[in-house]
């Protein structure tokens, strides 16, 4: 014990000996770990992120949709009673804050001779409030979606800024919709441009959003009818828990689709919603998905970015290590007497290894709490500035702020790596120091 | 019975083609408590004699015994374990370990061993030797804040931390002027009567040499002369 504190000591002071080698190893070291913590920094809150802004986009973090076919092989959407589904939720005590209800359908919108085909969700606007929170408005008013028109219709429309342009058209302005009902027909509506929204053009483009009501009167559903119900819940780290839970008693209730049977490289959604066209059934069927099935392939960013940031890790310390290598080959070489001197006075040649070793493992924690310590101090200052919410990388922001996630296990594992590799760097020429025979290291 | 015993003991080192005869032969004995300088001109093999009674060399033939037991044959282990115990080094450029001060420099290598010695027993050890070579006021004071005179001092004490049968001394006085070199053998001589520990130190310096009250004369690796001096008889 006393002897190992003693040779910690010597590390120590080895390492003070030479203050310019020991920054610029040292520093090293911590801007090696500095980047890789900020992206899993980054790629950790990414999620969640990501996730926050599309659960607010598709409004829910579980998704019901009930599905019918009719005997000409047709499927359309509907919920027609959404009792069973919203007493499942109250009875299994699930941890809900709000439920979305919309209806949509995709079909061409048309202004003065120009047409554009585009997806229009229909939204409760007295009861949503988390659409208005989180959509940004260029142009125009949420309270516009609330104006009847003489019909007594809803018929207000948000588009988003790149639609508008395509369109050419102004708020207040009549855009028509060409569209078929749920069983097929063709239709057309009429709608008033009440906002013009900010699209940030990731993951796909943003939807029109009108007024539930109106889109159900053209889609021929009942006014108070609607084709997905949106769960929200507490927490997102809650949704895969919920969903199962839910899942398995509404299958005792009612037809449901298998629950997405993913196969190599689709979209779990993608193939849930493939099981509609290839079965028929009778009545209605539901279907429940997820947010995180959703966005399985921003887990595959997240992946990538983490195996980005491992690989960036490993290249710089592999770059490190021959710095570090050819640095303990000369530290060998300038304390030879040392070595000698120590061992002539009873060091035993394992000890030697440690005293070298330790001097590297020091020098590789110094660097990582330092490269830690500035990797933090970046953190703060990016999640300080303001990006706005109709920034770019809008998607990616919390608020319109960068947010960092640090994962202690992850840090862990970086210093884990970084120990070894610097140890694994060190071995050698520790080694060899070990093993130099005391009169040949006294002589020279 | 002898200390150190070297029994026809040859060195020969490989060079090139041909190979060097650094020791050609030698045999002595050196008993316990001996004061001996091992003199001789620059090359005669005073530093290779000092290494193979050191156990940091062995010999190409011939035997060297320690307490009457053999080096040879022995792990690197044991032998260092051997040297530890048996054996403290005084060097000509001192060697002491620069991050360390004067205080950790001579305890130094009682950390080395398995000895259990407590942190008080230590350091009152290291404070008494620390007296013994005039340095209490340089304690804590780092190898290079030190004069050449002051270093070898520490490595005196340090070559006594643990209380060895034997201390080496190669060429001691040499990095140092010669009134401070002659300070350096008389505060060594005087340990010797002291705690009785043999020193065994090499020179090239004839006024040094006959401080000691043993002299082994080399030259060309081979003993030329191996007398008592007159002091010897007066410890006696
Ligand atoms: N490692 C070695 N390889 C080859 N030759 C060596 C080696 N070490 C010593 N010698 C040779 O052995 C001979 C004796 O050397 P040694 O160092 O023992 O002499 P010395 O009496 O200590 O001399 P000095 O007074 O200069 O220190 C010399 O000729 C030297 O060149
Ligand atoms: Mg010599």
């Amino acid at each position: 014990m006393k002897t190992l504190l003693k040779t910690v000591l010597i590390a120590l002071r080895n390492l003070n000996r030479q203050k310019r080698r020991t920054f610029l190893l040292g520093g090293a070291i911590a801007f090696g770990i500095a980047i890789v913590t900020l992206i899993n920094g980054f790629a950790g809150s990414f999620v969640e992120n990501v996730s926050e802004n599309f659960s607010n986009l598709l409004a829910g973090h579980i998704f019901v949709q009930g599905v019918e076919k009719t005997a000409a092989g047709k499927e359309y959407r509907t919920i027609a009673d959404d009792g069973i589904l919203l007493d499942i939720m109250t009875e299994q005590e699930m941890p809900v804050t709000f439920v979305s209800k919309r209806s949509e359908f995709t079909g061409s919108l048309i202004f003065q001779g120009e047409s554009i085909r585009q997806t229009v969700v229909g939204v409760d606007w007295d009861e949503e409030q988390y659409l208005r929170e989180r959509l940004v408005l260029l142009e125009g008013d949420f309270e516009n979606m609330l104006v009847m028109n003489d019909r007594g219709e809803r018929n207000g429309i948000i588009l988003t800024e790149a639609i508008a342009e395509a369109l050419n058209v102004e708020l207040g302005e009549r855009i028509i919709a060409r569209m078929r009902t749920v069983a097929g027909q063709q239709n057309v509506g009429e709608f008033v441009l009440a906002g013009v929204s900010y699209d940030p053009g990731l993951f796909g483009q943003l939807a029109a959003y009108a007024d539930l009501s109106y889109v159900n009167e053209l889609l021929t559903l009942q006014p108070k009818q609607y084709q997905t119900l949106g769960i929200f819940l507490t927490d997102l780290g809650l949704i895969d828990q919920e969903a199962e839970r839910y899942y398995e008693v509404l299958s005792q209730r009612v037809n449901v689709f298998d629950r997405a049977v993913e196969e190599d490289g689709q979209n779990p959604v993608e193939a849930l919603f493939e099981q509609a066209d290839e079965q028929t059934w009778t009545g209605v069927r539901y279907r429940l998905f997820t947010l995180n099935d959703v966005l399985s392939e921003v887990d595959e960013i997240v992946r990538l970015l983490n195996g980005a940031a491992l690989v960036i890790l490993l290249v710089l310390f592999v770059i490190i290590m021959v710095g570090i290598t050819n640095t303990f080959r000369m530290i060998m070489y300038e304390r030879v007497k040392e070595i000698g001197t120590m061992r002539a006075l009873g060091m035993q040649r394992p000890r030697v290894q440690v005293l070298f070793l330790l001097e590297a493992f020091f020098l590789a924690m110094g660097g990582v709490a330092f490269g830690l310590v500035v990797a933090g101090i970046i953190m703060l200052i990016l999640s300080r500035i303001y990006l706005g919410l109709d920034s770019a990388i809008f998607i990616l922001l919390k608020n319109g702020y960068f947010t960092f996630t640090v994962r202690p296990l992850q840090v862990a594992m970086n210093t884990g790596i970084v120990a070894a590799l610097t140890l694994l760097a060190a071995f050698l020429p520790s080694r060899k120091a070990a093993l130099m025979p005391p009169v040949d290291a006294l002589r020279a | 019975m002898s200390i150190v015993r070297l029994e026809d003991v040859h060195k020969v080192y490989p060079l090139g083609e041909t190979h060097v005869r650094a020791v050609n032969g030698v045999t002595f004995a050196i008993e316990r408590g001996d004061f001996i300088s091992i003199a001789g001109p620059s090359g005669s093999g005073k530093s290779t004699i000092l290494n193979m009674i050191g156990c940091i060399d062995t010999p190409t033939e011939g035997s060297v015994y320690i307490d009457g037991r053999p080096t040879s044959g022995l792990t690197d282990r044991q032998i260092t374990r051997l040297r530890h115990q048996f054996i403290g080094f005084i060097f000509q450029s001192f060697n002491l370990v620069p991050v360390l001060n004067v205080f950790e420099n001579i305890e130094f290598p009682l950390l080395l061993g398995s000895e259990v010695a407590s942190k008080e027993e230590r350091k009152e050890y290291v404070d008494f030797l620390i007296e013994e070579v005039d340095l209490t006021r340089w304690r804590t004071h780092r190898p290079n804040e030190l004069s050449g005179g002051q270093r070898q001092r520490v490595a005196i004490a340090r070559a006594l931390v643990t209380r060895p049968q034997i201390v080496l001394a190669d060429e001691p006085t040499a990095n140092l002027d010669s009134k401070t070199g002659e300070g350096i053998i008389e505060l060594m001589k005087r340990i010797n009567r002291e705690l009785e520990t043999t020193f065994i130190f090499s020179t090239h310096d004839p006024s040094i040499m006959e401080i000691a009250d043993h002299i082994i004369r080399l030259l060309d690796g081979s003993v030329i002369e191996d007398r008592r001096t007159a002091t010897a008889g007066a410890k006696a």
